[in-house]
């Protein structure tokens, strides 16, 4: 048996079946074991609705970006340009509000619009040029960090900043609830309804199952993968732009740690629930995860730099546990 | 059928010799469901033993458990007479045992001799692997398998059927006892097999045993002493001897169930012409093609594989850019630059490759009927959203119109036997009602009671006016089904065949005429 690797055929049922829902129930079961476990050792901090709250809060921006780069992978793609590209929206949005005196929701539309635009060169690049998207994207976003520090001169825009602006991130519009926790259930309830329920959805989804026989049946393979660019450009324009107002300045390089958390939630959410396949939801509770994984390390006082090496580990946990389920669902 | 079980069990060559495999009563379930209910098998040094069954009668299985992949859930197994369970592909190539699939996979970075050689302990010389020596040692295989390839080149580009000949020279490196061969004419032309069958012949003399699995029965005749017919999970009977007949073997297979007669066919003067085709061409596999297709017409495109006809088909759906044509679809020019264009203006396509190009396998059935069909399930075009009912109707119709077996509309096609998932392809289209259907080798890897079916489908769709063309490689498909045949050879139209002209030998007379011709002038 020295060739035994996870999810080869001859593992016995019982494994098999073991592995599986491991696979599929593994995140959600981490995810509860943590909230135990920190809820135990930290009676007081931990398990309280302002905490539960806080968290959601923090990981409501985490979680659009993930959002949108959940519609990138299902159409087979990835996107490395949302960091950098949240970052420079979010300067180009206080730029806009505070040197061009622009309205502010005409300056939020006007980044959103854009965040779609770099989405749309992604995807023309990618479709159109034939560029692998790893390169396409990375190439993209490192132009961004580029136009970011030519907009700003790497100095943060912090003064002038607008009360009303903060308020967008820090506000609590809608029955005392955050701001940030209501956009975030707004876009990834929308996403959702547009993956699992709606005509495009169902095309995301084939376009992500089987390229060549999703543009035999007639489906637009070029368009599709398109659309999903540039939703997950919005996301990170969205995403920028809430980060700003909550820090109430623009920063060079501020969303840009956004990209490897995104990228955690993503392929948790993939290993969540279904086997190996990107879904919406998934991602929700990968983005979960992650957050509640850093709150405990907060609670506790852990050193920064364990902070980066939860979020490494827990990436390659979570591409790991993606492809065994791929495997097991193949065999 | 009981009498099939009575019937003699000698071998057509008498040997005596004891039995390399014995399986007896093999059962195993997937799931709920049985896959093989009872089944056994004898296989002897020497032998070309046939395996034929339907889609689904449990062939592949009884080959995974052989090859160490799946683990039976009873029976007994023996090897060289001494009860065995395999329990890894490893320990299956240690007992002698090789399998050769209808998807060949080689490293295509690495050379000839390196593909053969992988997974072989190799002799090395000062630490570094001894090619020179290797190389003295398989050169003469190679050369007895009919490998032409010098074993230094690359084995990108190599043809189908030089993979095979790669692949049975590994095995003999290997010196395997027992060559399991699935589909391997499937996509061969009939040359290239004709070799092929020589070469399983000069084994078979040699003591190696091949498990010659096939859908084709002619090629069953002709090679095999003794034939293992499966039905439904179980050994329904060992035919040899006399005994060893087509129409046996039919009935065997498909158990009862009427043979397909050939069609009326129809005349096509007077009926409007639905798709023209002028001058088509991408070189260097189409080179001017013209054409016209009828309403209700069964159009057939015969030739050899690599005469291009997959190639030919794919220009007209918009899979690929024309260097020149032109084309018009009810009389109003139509020149689609992608499939989405074509399918659009009222063309579908079931491709060749239903796996690969056909079918999104990790979705429902549901999932994919309803991918060409999307518009018509969503609650209005101001609110694209699926309408799961509509969905779930669409796949239960489709499930009804062409007798799909399956659990439900939600059962993953992965999951469907290969005739039903092509059905799954076909009522995608259907739903549709396209101007033109395309269909590129519908029944290849398909059962024969599957087959019938989706002959007998395809003349009732030209009767209510459909216009099809069809393209098969099988030389009995075309004349079962077509009104008329257009037979291809190196990019071009070389015959036209309709009415009575259209006959198995006319096709292959006609293919076949062409190829020895250009052979010569290139001489």
């Amino acid at each position: 048996m020295s060739d035994l690797t996870l999810g080869s055929r001859h593992l016995s049922p019982g494994a098999k079946a073991a592995l599986g829902a491991f696979a599929r129930y593994g995140t959600i079961i981490g995810l509860l074991a943590m909230i135990a476990a920190f809820s135990i050792l930290s009676p007081r901090a931990f398990p309280t609705l302002n905490n539960f709250t806080n968290v959601l809060n923090q990981a409501s921006l985490a979680m659009i970006i993930a959002g949108g780069l959940t519609l990138a992978v299902i159409v087979g793609e990835l996107d490395l340009s949302i960091g950098f590209a949240a970052s420079f929206h979010g300067i180009l949005v206080t730029g806009l509000i505070v040197q061009n005196d622009l309205p502010i929701p005409i300056a939020i539309l006007l980044v959103v619009a854009l965040g779609a635009f770099i989405g749309l060169v992604n995807g023309f690049i990618v479709t159109k040029m034939r560029v692998n998207s790893v390169i396409a994207t990375l190439g993209v976003g490192t132009i961004i960090t580029g136009a970011a520090f030519a907009y700003s001169a790497g100095v943060p825009i912090v003064s002038g900043v607008p009360e009303a602006f903060l308020q967008l991130s820090l506000g609590r519009w809608l029955f005392d609830i955050p701001n940030n926790i209501v956009i975030m259930v707004l876009v990834l309830g929308f996403l959702w309804l547009l993956v699992e329920r709606t005509d495009i959805g169902q095309q995301i989804q084939a376009v992500g199952g089987n390229a060549a026989a999703a543009r035999l049946a007639g489906i637009n393979v070029d368009r599709v993968k398109t659309l999903g660019f540039v939703i997950s450009g919005m996301c990170a324009a969205l995403t920028g732009i809430l980060l700003a107002s909550r820090l109430g300045s623009g920063t060079t390089s501020a969303a840009d740690s956004y990209l490897l958390t995104a990228f955690a939630a993503v392929f948790l959410g993939s290993a969540t629930l279904r086997d190996g396949e990107f879904h919406i939801l998934g991602t929700l509770v990968g983005a979960l995860i992650i957050a509640i994984g850093f709150n405990g390390l907060n609670i506790f006082g852990a050193p920064t730099y364990s902070q980066y090496v939860f979020q490494g580990a827990i990436l390659i946990v979570a591409v790991g546990m993606s492809s065994l389920g791929r495997v097991l669902a193949e065999s | 059928m009981n009498d099939l079980n009575a019937s003699d069990t000698q071998t057509r060559m008498g040997t005596a010799t004891s039995p390399f495999v014995v399986a007896r009563d093999i059962t195993k379930s997937f799931g709920g469901a049985k896959a093989l209910k009872g089944v056994s098998i004898d296989i002897v040094p020497g032998e070309v033993h046939g395996l034929v069954g339907a889609n689904g009668a449990g062939k592949s299985t009884l080959i995974k458990i052989l090859a160490g992949l799946v683990h039976p859930d009873g029976g007994t197994l023996a090897i060289d007479g001494k009860p065995t369970a395999i329990e890894t592909p490893h320990q299956a190539t240690d007992l002698g045992m090789t399998f050769i699939h209808q998807e060949l996979a080689f490293i295509p970075g690495m050379t000839v001799l390196q593909n053969i050689m992988l997974g072989i302990p190799k002799p090395t010389r000062f630490g570094m692997v001894d090619w020179r020596a290797i190389e003295r040692e398989v050169a003469p295989i190679a050369a007895r398998v009919g490998i032409t390839a010098p074993l230094g080149a690359s084995v990108k580009g190599l043809s189908t059927a030089e993979n095979w000949l790669i692949n049975i020279c590994r095995a003999l490196v290997r010196k395997a006892r027992l060559i399991v061969m699935d589909e391997p004419t499937a996509s061969l032309s009939a040359s290239e097999a004709e070799k092929l069958f020589t070469i399983v012949r000069d084994l078979s003399a040699s003591g190696v045993a091949v498990l010659y699995v096939s859908h084709r029965l002619d090629e069953i005749l002709d090679l095999c002493g003794r034939v293992t017919v499966f039905r439904d999970g179980q050994s329904v009977g060992e035919l040899s001897g006399n005994a060893l007949t087509r129409q046996g073997l039919v009935e065997a297979i498909v158990g009862g169930v009427p043979l397909h007669h050939p069609p009326t066919r129809h005349a096509i003067a007077g009926s409007k012409v639905v798709l023209s085709v002028q001058n088509l061409a991408r070189a260097p596999r189409v080179r001017g093609i013209s054409f016209d297709l009828h309403e209700g017409e069964v159009l057939g495109l015969g030739g050899l594989v690599g005469a291009g006809r997959t190639e030919l088909v794919r220009l007209i759906y918009g899979a690929d850019a024309s260097d020149h044509g032109i084309m018009t679809l009810d009389g109003k020019p139509f020149a689609p630059r992608t499939p989405h264009a074509a399918v659009k203006a009222g063309l579908g396509l079931v491709p060749e490759e239903r796996r690969a190009e056909g079918l999104i396998l990790t979705k429902s059935l549901a999932f994919n009927v309803s991918l060409a069909n999307l518009r018509r399930i969503i609650v209005s075009p101001a609110l694209p959203i699926i309408n799961g009912r509509a969905r779930t109707n669409l796949a239960l119709d489709t499930i009804r119109a062409l007798s799909i077996k399956t659990e439900g509309p939600e059962t993953h096609v992965g999951r469907l036997s290969g005739g039903n998932q092509q059905k799954v392809v076909i009522g995608r289209w259907l739903q549709r009602a396209p101007r033109v259907l395309i269909l590129d080798e519908p029944t290849r890897g398909v059962d024969v009671g599957a087959r019938g079916e989706i002959h007998r489908l395809i003349r009732s769709l030209a009767e209510k006016g459909q216009a099809i063309l069809v393209v098969s490689s099988e030389p009995d498909e075309l004349p079962d089904v077509c009104d008329r045949v257009l037979v291809m050879a190196e990019g071009r139209i070389v015959r036209e065949l309709a009415g009575d002209a259209v006959s198995r030998t006319a096709i292959v007379e006609a293919s076949y005429a062409e190829d020895k011709h250009n052979q010569r002038k290139s001489a």
